[in-house]
């Protein structure tokens, strides 16, 4: 697979860098004292991070392999904005999800998953909804971390993708399994540390290796009129806009962060949220900025494949060390976003699967912590043979987005809304999706009556997603006019037009549809929930079983 | 544009990052001495 204009590493040596790489990564988790760990530390630390790791591993699991590429991409193709609007709507997935991630700690403080604490306010079928959700979402990206580090392997040296594969992944295996979430956030902050520093010598040293500012400004002819302006309306449509339609969505559906939220000191979790914002804005901006600064070269990605882009720019401009940089860059990225998803994933099973619902809440610690360690060799061998034989996963890609955007209203108004009940939440969920899928693949003609009723479920979506943001920071009426407001622009603007953008208008369709019917089936509902009763309900499992009865089967009940 | 405003452009961003960076391990050296002399451990 390698590509004639790629600096290739001998064997050895690419070999002598994962070593390098994941040897120190297990060598740090070495640091944990405890050489047995308790389920709940498994899952959440302490309940008592301090800020400076919290920071670092929100936004080390933040950025992934594909981080850099897509941001390097979207500067290629879109110029001066491009990578602002990858960057900085991602960073923005963070900061949107904090002041609703402060609400849902105070409610649960002692909670490991947030389908934990669903199953508080609704029951089961709302819990599995949201655990098949983040279940269904860190798959992915485990397949796409380990396909990412197979093909950066392949490229760079005359190992197999297939290789590189198998050896990300149980090299993320061989430092996460036995300490779990303790031993993903003391490695993040090790390999958040080594991208950053990374990332602050390799932005400027391309600069300069290109020939300076005044030798790039000397090409803006090559780009065109939108590329040149950093109010692109091409980059704000194509891909501004679907991502910010996206962001509370990828927050809410990504178990990775409701981990880290419930395991940060609890009057730590704003200013980690807002650390590790600009973290990963300025490290993915920074490197976006590569792609723009390869355009003005005019540089042409290798084969086509955009993705070729910043290891293109690398090799030719860069030493032999500087590669070296890039390639554990690249690795550190992939790894700490793949040891959160074993984490996360083992997580949702002790706690969602067993704890909450095969053990009916008397679960045995020493069973959780070998579910959860058996969870993580599952994962990664599934991961492994899903990067290797290269399944197409762009359907369930496309219907895990729209279950992401069907769940945001129903997860966010739970948590406020005393009338929500289990039936709002899943009917909601349930036809958000189903309407999300049938405009997604359009399955019905988009003209007339249809096409104005999904236009305008778009626009309510759209006022749904802009009024929650303004809810979590400036309260119920501001939100409440911003969404309205919102909704009405979007309905004025986007008639006649969404229709042309099944992308758009299906992620819309799912926020407005789930929020109709959410908020119609609470409206008639009867229910006046107390939600003093989910703190109750959520608590720590090794206290429970800390006799060891729930081993033995006669244990009481977590809490209450 | 103007080369320094397309500089800063591109050199803003490796800037917040080591200034992120610099603030991460600061905090993270002061959490290993809080734990340390509170004889409890940083994860």
């Amino acid at each position: 697979m390698h590509e004639p204009g790629l600096y290739q590493f001998s064997t050895v040596t690419v070999l002598a860098l994962l070593a390098a790489f994941y040897g120190g990564t297990f060598l740090i988790t070495l640091l944990i004292g405890k050489s047995r760990e308790d389920a709940d530390a498994y899952m959440v630390s302490n309940h008592g991070v301090g800020f400076g790791i919290s920071a670092a591993s929100m936004t080390a699991t933040w950025i992934w392999a594909a981080s850099f590429y897509a941001a390097a991409t979207s500067g290629y193709t879109y110029g001066l904005s491009g990578p602002l609007h990858y960057g900085l709507w991602g960073a923005l997935m963070i900061l949107f999800i904090y002041p609703f991630g402060i609400r849902i700690r105070r409610l649960a403080p002692k909670a490991h998953t947030l389908a934990e604490v669903i199953h508080a306010r609704h029951g089961t079928s709302s819990q599995l909804i949201l655990a098949f959700s983040n279940v269904a979402g860190s798959v992915i990206s485990l397949m796409v971390n380990f396909t990412a580090a197979g093909a950066l392997v392949a490229v760079l040296s005359p190992l197999s993708f297939q290789a590189g594969v198998i050896i990300a992944g149980l090299g993320v295996l061989s430092y996460t399994i036995w300490s779990g979430f303790r031993a993903s956030i003391l490695t993040d902050m090790a390999q958040l540390v080594a991208m950053m520093a990374v990332a602050v010598i390799i932005i400027p040293t391309v600069l300069y290796a290109m020939g300076g500012p005044e030798a790039l400004l000397a090409n803006m002819d090559r780009l065109s009129d939108e590329q040149a302006s950093l109010f692109s309306r091409e980059a704000i449509l194509h891909q501004g806009a679907p991502y910010f339609v996206a962001v509370l969505a990828y927050a809410i559906g990504n178990q990775t962060i409701s981990q880290r939220l419930f395991a940060v000191r609890q009057d730590m979790i704003k200013p980690t949220f807002i650390t590790a914002t600009i973290g990963y804005g300025a490290i993915v901006i920074g490197l976006g900025m590569i792609g723009l600064m390869a355009a003005l070269m005019g540089v042409e990605p290798l084969g086509g494949d955009a993705n070729n882009l910043i290891p293109q720019v690398i090799s030719t401009y860069l030493s032999p060390l500087m590669i070296a940089l890039f390639f554990i860059l690249v690795i550190g990225s992939l790894s700490s976003t793949a040891d959160s998803d074993l984490t996360a994933l083992s997580a949702i099973m002790m706690t969602d699967v067993y704890g909450k619902n095969l053990a009916k809440d008397t679960p045995c610690p020493r069973k959780m912590l070998f579910i959860g360690r058996l969870t993580m060799i599952v994962a990664t061998a599934a991961g492994i043979v899903m990067a290797s034989f290269a399944l197409d996963i762009l359907v369930m890609l496309v219907f895990v987005g729209g279950l992401w955007g069907a769940i945001v209203f129903p997860v966010i108004a739970s948590m406020y809304w005393k009338r929500v009940d289990n039936r709002a939440f899943t009917c909601a969920v349930l036809a958000g999706l189903a309407l999300f899928t049938v405009a997604r693949f359009e399955w019905l003609d988009m003209s007339g009556a249809t096409a104005v009723l999904f236009e305008a479920m778009a626009a309510i979506g759209g006022g749904v997603v802009l009024g929650l943001m303004s809810f979590g920071f400036f309260g119920r009426r501001l939100g409440l006019l911003a969404g309205v407001a919102a909704g009405l622009a979007l309905a004025d603007y986007g008639a006649g037009f969404l229709r042309d953008y099944p992308v758009l208008l299906a992620s819309l369709v799912a926020y407005g549809a789930s929020t109709v019917v959410c908020v119609a089936l609470s409206l008639v509902s009867r229910e006046e929930f107390d939600f003093r009763l989910i703190g109750q309900r959520v608590g720590s499992f090794d206290e429970a079983g800390e006799d060891d009865a729930a081993c033995v089967g006669n244990a009481a009940p977590v809490k209450s | 544009m103007s080369t320094f405003l397309f500089a800063l452009y591109i050199l803003v961003w490796p800037a917040a990052s080591a200034a992120v960076l610099a603030l991460i391990v600061y905090a993270v050296l002061r959490d290993y001495r809080a734990a340390k002399r509170e004889g409890r451990e940083l994860v």
